[in-house]
């Protein structure tokens, strides 16, 4: 008898089964938290350091000091954003994450000496009183934006797009509109809220252009401006942006995390971080603006090693998001019979759109927000910030750098042709260049092999 | 810069936009009541952010941003007006006599915007409330995911009107080229009428013969299969 063996097909993989079958019985595409989940994406981990040897010399790491300052803004505006070290917390609504986790964000950054970022949904006051160093986001919805709270930034952030989902709107099922986040976003309670993707009151970078000038007019010049864009046709859209005269462009890699978004486009909008940041970098360079403006990289950047890539690579400073709720909590194996209630697991989890999460971050429930201790959870993202600058200044001291901002294209290596096609980066061994044996062949003579 | 009485005079041609606005909230800040703003030559953000109890009286025409970002602030811009005139006014009342350009009272959070021409597209884009009046006809996408608050236009409405409105109330005195995408028309009560004629007796705007309602139809409020057709117009 044949034996019909169990074999899984790439074309038909359980993966897609299962998306297919969950299509048919919701009639919509799949909505989700997190972030994209492809594994084939360019990474950083494609990158390796050249640390020093004889030909530069390293620093020592217990004696020499290495620089992680960042400022932004400074010589333009009244009060520059001051940075400890080269890592902002990226935006994150009230809604999407509740008070108690914008708390713990907001005591972290703070002991860090860097900052967090309002995100959608307007400036909660726990966040404000909490964070010593806030950025405003000003995005399409403007929910919650009132002149007030625009005094109180400490930068503002226009935001065109993000990362996970570019060129579209926000999205935050009803579950997560409490009476609090529809009284701060003006909204009715309980309602499926979607975003507008376009500004309500400007089209193009001219009147892009008009806008700045507005919000400068109303923070009266004192702090930066900042112009975020999710990573998409970066190459233009990073001059455009810089053009209109702000103090830093934030690209956000597809790799950007989200709290609800449509699946499909998770996975297939938007370009990885590692080929943004090139191309924003070299947008800056070809307009003569590198210096001047400061470019801020954001999407799926989890450790210092991520974080001193991307800026060898051209970035001033990463943002970081989703790797900061896993430093709260998020993921950890605790309450797991909330997490396979989700149909999930710790480690798997992005229910971060249903308001159910199982660790009190992505979640306006009382009960489940209880299970987040501000204190407790503001501890380890401040031990995580801390952990991401040192294996940063490892890799600045190792390549003989006194600053982490002195990182440079020169200091990597590419372990892949993808890797070095993208980034220009080249390839490990001798990257390109003919080995001394390359004119040598089966046929050459005896005479011509003694000769190397 | 000219003092008379409680009521000084900027001659925008001698200044710059900022200057401006300093002056108008150091003028708002020490009780002054209002501001004569000369030569606007439709410059960009002029009176952005004021947020002290003043009355500003633009003489001319206006750019982009015009009385924006502001709260508890009066204004009369006698000419017409770019873009976004009004945006995210928190309270306060703004009566632009002219035309307004895309955009006005985007975002309008509170108090009255008052055009008394026409106005472009986007017009009550995004308002989280307050009131806005056209006096005449309007453009493209007019009432856009409107959160609260009431918009009466007085001539004709473009179209997709109030598309994706989650709450509010739009009165159209005119045509309507199309509703947008999540409304329903609804009969205007007696006493909705009542209120509608008085604003407009207050403002000097002639009164249409009759107007229709439009409000949101909730069917947008949830995802929900069986609504299919209308998600795919806006998802």
């Amino acid at each position: 008898m044949e034996r019909n063996l169990i074999r899984k097909s790439k074309v038909w993989s359980p993966e897609k089964i299962e998306e297919i079958q969950e299509k048919a019985q919701i009639g919509r595409y799949r909505i989700r938290g997190q972030a994209t989940k492809r594994m084939d994406l360019p990474s950083f981990d494609d990158l390796v350091f050249t640390p020093a040897g004889l030909s530069r010399v390293p620093l020592e790491g217990y004696r020499e000091r290495c620089d992680t300052k960042v400022v932004i803004g400074e010589g333009k505006v009244k009060r520059p954003l001051v940075l400890e070290t080269p890592i902002m917390i990226a935006g994150m609504s009230f809604g999407a994450i509740n008070a108690h986790s914008k708390k713990a964000l907001g005591i972290a950054a703070t002991r860090c000496g860097i900052s967090t970022c309002t995100g959608d949904g307007g400036m909660h006051p726990i966040e404000r009183e909490y964070s010593e160093k806030l950025v405003y986001q000003l995005l399409p919805s403007r929910y919650g934006l009132n002149p007030y709270d625009l005094k109180k930034a400490d930068a503002v952030e226009i935001v065109v797009s993000q990362g996970a989902k570019p060129g579209t709107g926000g999205t935050l099922l009803g579950h997560k509109v409490s009476e609090e986040v529809a009284k701060m976003r003006d909204l009715p309670a309980g309602v499926d809220q979607r975003s507008p993707c376009r500004h309500p009151d400007w089209m193009g970078p001219d009147d892009l252009g008009v806008k700045v000038e507005q919000i400068r007019e109303a923070t009266d010049y004192e702090v930066p401006i900042f112009i975020k864009i999710g990573a998409g046709r970066v190459y233009d859209d990073v001059k455009l942006a810089a053009k209109v005269g702000v103090e830093a462009v934030v690209i956000d890699g597809m790799e950007g995390g989200t709290a609800a978004s449509p699946e499909i486009q998770l996975d297939h909008t938007g370009i990885p971080t590692i080929s943004a940041v090139v191309e924003a970098a070299q947008a800056l360079y070809d307009i003569g603006m590198k210096r001047e403006v400061k470019l801020i990289i954001g999407g799926g950047i989890s450790n210092g090693a991520d974080a001193a890539k991307a800026i060898a690579l051209g970035a001033d400073v990463v943002y970081m998001g989703s790797a900061m709720l896993i430093a709260l909590n998020c993921q950890r194996p605790i309450y797991i019979e909330d997490y396979h209630a989700l149909g999930t697991e710790p480690g798997a989890c992005h229910h971060c759109h249903t308001g159910k999460c199982p660790v009190g971050i992505a979640t306006q429930d009382p009960e489940l927000m209880a299970r987040l201790d501000p204190t407790a959870a503001a501890e380890r993202v401040e031990n995580y910030i801390n952990s991401i600058t040192m294996e940063m200044q490892i890799f600045a001291r190792s390549c003989g750098k006194s600053r982490v901002s002195d990182l440079d294209p020169t200091d990597l290596r590419s372990l892949t042709l993808v890797t070095s096609y993208i980034t220009g980066v080249p390839l490990v061994g001798l990257g390109g260049k003919k080995p001394y044996f390359a004119s040598l062949d089966h046929g050459s003579s005896f005479k011509d092999l003694l000769k190397v | 810069m000219e003092s008379v009485k409680e009521s000084i005079v900027i001659d925008c041609k001698s200044e710059t936009v900022t200057s401006i606005n300093q002056m108008i909230r150091e003028f708002a800040k020490n009780n002054i009541k209002e501001v004569i703003i000369e030569n606007p030559l439709a410059r960009h953000n002029l009176g952005v952010c004021i947020t002290d109890p003043i009355h500003l009286i633009y003489n001319g025409d206006v750019g982009y941003y015009a009385v924006s970002l502001c709260d508890k602030v009066t204004a009369t811009i006698k000419g017409n007006c770019g873009w976004a005139v009004g945006e995210n006014l928190m309270s306060g009342e703004i009566v632009v006599n002219g035309n307004a350009a895309s955009s006005c009272a985007a975002s309008l959070r509170g108090g009255i915007v008052v055009v008394k021409g026409e106005a472009g597209a986007r017009a009550g884009i995004s308002m989280k409330g307050g009131t806005l009046i056209i006096g005449g006809n309007t453009g493209y996408m007019t009432g856009f995911m409107m959160q609260k608050g009431k918009m009466i236009i007085c001539g004709d409405a473009g179209k997709a009107l109030g598309d994706s409105m989650y709450d509010g109330v739009i009165y159209v005195g005119g045509k309507i080229a199309e509703l947008g995408n999540g409304t329903k028309v609804e009969e205007v009560s007696e006493e909705e009428k009542d209120e509608i004629k008085s604003l407009l007796d207050f403002y000097q705007i002639e009164l249409p013969p009759s107007f229709q309602k439009i409000v949101p139809n909730g069917l947008l409020h949830h995802f929900n299969k069986k609504e299919f057709r209308v998600w795919k117009e806006i998802l």
